[in-house]
């Protein structure tokens, strides 16, 4: 018993990594994906091709091989004059820039399912372009991104524990730990950790969706 | 110079050519009803009105000002397009009230942004030059609309609760509440049942007696020969035939118009 209170500690205190990670990654790559977004949808050819290529690369590649891709280039290119200050540092960075990408191609769904109709009716009513989308167009994406970005958050969630590639001292690197030891079952036991926290932002998502029922789309 | 002047429109589709060097000209407080098979470039003639597309060809005046020139790129930048707009109110076919505000909402919406706006830039709204009596003045407009529609029961109501009639009566007041000088519809009826009909043409009709200029597109022959003052039947891009409704309707030069009339009649419109 002692020795599953021991195993619990040591493994929530490697869940605390994996919540941070997602927790950052969460908080900037939905405002950068949205500005992503914009890109890929921009008039101006060369901001819009340089934002398709990006999403085509990172979503074209493995998250596993952008985590190296962070932590062991730059020290390559400066013959070690500049690393990331830490491994989690890096791992933050790899998952904000591949999460924006698929993020904005969720945004970018959502706009552009908005009809056209919506948009006029902003013009003839004298509204300006910021204000058609921000005071229009805007509630009417959230409603409809909910469910695919619900989908992404929770493939995130589970994702962080990709950072032990480059050993970012997450849940699973701990588990692994006891299993070098000997004791294989903390292996196993960090699927309830994943399950009860995709769970409770399962019961997030369900809840705003229902504040959202009051109109439709 | 009649209040509304619109002159030399062209406006393609790529190769397709919509509306040939057409104009037509409107009085204040005049109601124009534009007939015509799908297809005739009346929808387009109705966008170009309201800038929501750009022709190539021809200017609009109203009351004596230059609202648009073809050949001026100074006219057609945004902000320019923005505020000539507002000269025009639009009352769509899909009614597009915004899904997440309330019925009253979509009406101030639009209004308080721009009392904002113009308080800032030119000191006042409409004459006023504080938000909050200007939004004072919104709120109460607001409500005498939602009466004069009959939706007053229906103010916190969402578009989604409402039947289709309903809604383009919300459209119809939203519309009303930025003073447009001449209000435009476009097919507002071809999206209803039939039963529903009725409500909003009677709502249209009722404006006619307050002394609104409006150009109404419509299949509804026989609401555009009660109302309207003046009636155009578009074909193929150009007018083919202009007059009172008696004329156009009741006694129509144009074989094509008679063509297009005798699909009506059979029906027993």
């Amino acid at each position: 018993m002692e020795q599953f209170w021991n195993v619990t500690l040591q493994l929530l205190g490697g869940f605390m990594q994996n919540c941070e990670l997602f927790g950052v990654t969460l908080l900037a790559a939905l405002p950068l994906g949205l500005i992503v977004a914009f890109g890929s949808m921009s008039r101006f050819f060369p901001i819009k091709a340089v934002c398709r290529t990006l999403v085509w690369i990172i979503r074209g590649t493995p998250l596993l091989l952008q985590l190296f891709v962070v932590y062991y280039i730059p020290p390559m290119m400066t013959n070690g004059d500049f690393r990331f200050g830490d491994r989690m540092t890096a791992a933050i960075i790899a998952f904000i820039i591949n999460y924006a990408a698929y993020f904005s191609e969720v945004y970018r769904g959502g706009i552009e399912s908005i009809p056209k109709g919506q948009y006029e009716a902003g013009y003839v009513l004298g509204m300006k372009k910021r204000q058609i989308f921000f005071k229009v167009v805007f509630m009417q994406v959230i409603k409809r991104i909910i469910p695919p970005m619900s989908n992404e958050i929770i493939t995130l969630v589970k994702d962080t524990s990709l950072a032990r590639i480059i050993l970012v001292e997450e849940i699973l690197k701990f588990a692994d730990d006891f299993r070098v030891q000997g004791l294989i079952w903390p292996v196993f036991y960090t699927g309830v950790f994943f399950l009860l926290f995709c769970g409770l932002l399962t019961l997030l998502f369900r809840f705003i969706e229902k504040k959202l029922d009051y109109y439709k789309v | 110079m009649a209040f509304l002047e619109v002159k030399n429109i062209k406006k393609s589709f790529g190769k397709n050519t919509v509306l040939k060097n057409i104009g037509f000209s409107l009085e204040k407080g005049e109601v124009l009803a534009i007939i015509g098979s799908s297809g005739s470039g009346k929808t387009t003639l109705l966008r170009c009105v309201n800038f929501l597309e750009t022709p190539e060809k021809g200017v609009i005046y109203v009351g004596g000002k230059l609202l648009f020139d073809a050949d001026d790129p100074m006219i057609k930048r945004e902000s320019e397009i923005r505020r000539n707009r507002l000269h025009f109110g639009m009352v769509f076919q899909q009614f597009n009230l915004f899904p997440q505000y309330t019925v009253f909402d979509n009406l101030v919406l639009a209004p308080k942004l721009l009392a904002k706006d113009q308080i800032r830039s030119r000191g006042s709204y409409r004459g006023v030059a504080s938000f909050k009596q200007a939004q004072a003045s919104i709120i109460s407009e607001a409500e005498q609309l939602l009466e004069k529609v009959g939706l007053t029961e229906k103010r916190d109501s969402y578009p989604c609760d409402l039947s289709g009639g309903q809604q383009q009566r919300v459209a119809i007041a939203r519309a009303l509440a930025l003073h447009p000088d001449i209000l435009c519809f476009d097919e507002p009826t071809s999206a209803l049942d039939p039963e529903l009909t009725g409500e909003v043409l009677n709502v249209i009709k009722g404006l006619k007696s307050s002394d609104s200029t409006m150009i109404v597109v419509t299949h509804e022959i026989g609401f555009a020969r009660a109302v309207a003052d003046k009636i155009i039947f578009m074909d193929n891009g150009v007018i083919e035939e202009e007059g009172t409704p008696d004329e156009v309707i009741g006694n129509p030069k144009s074989q094509r118009t008679r063509e297009f009339l005798a699909r009506f009649n059979r029906f027993g419109d």
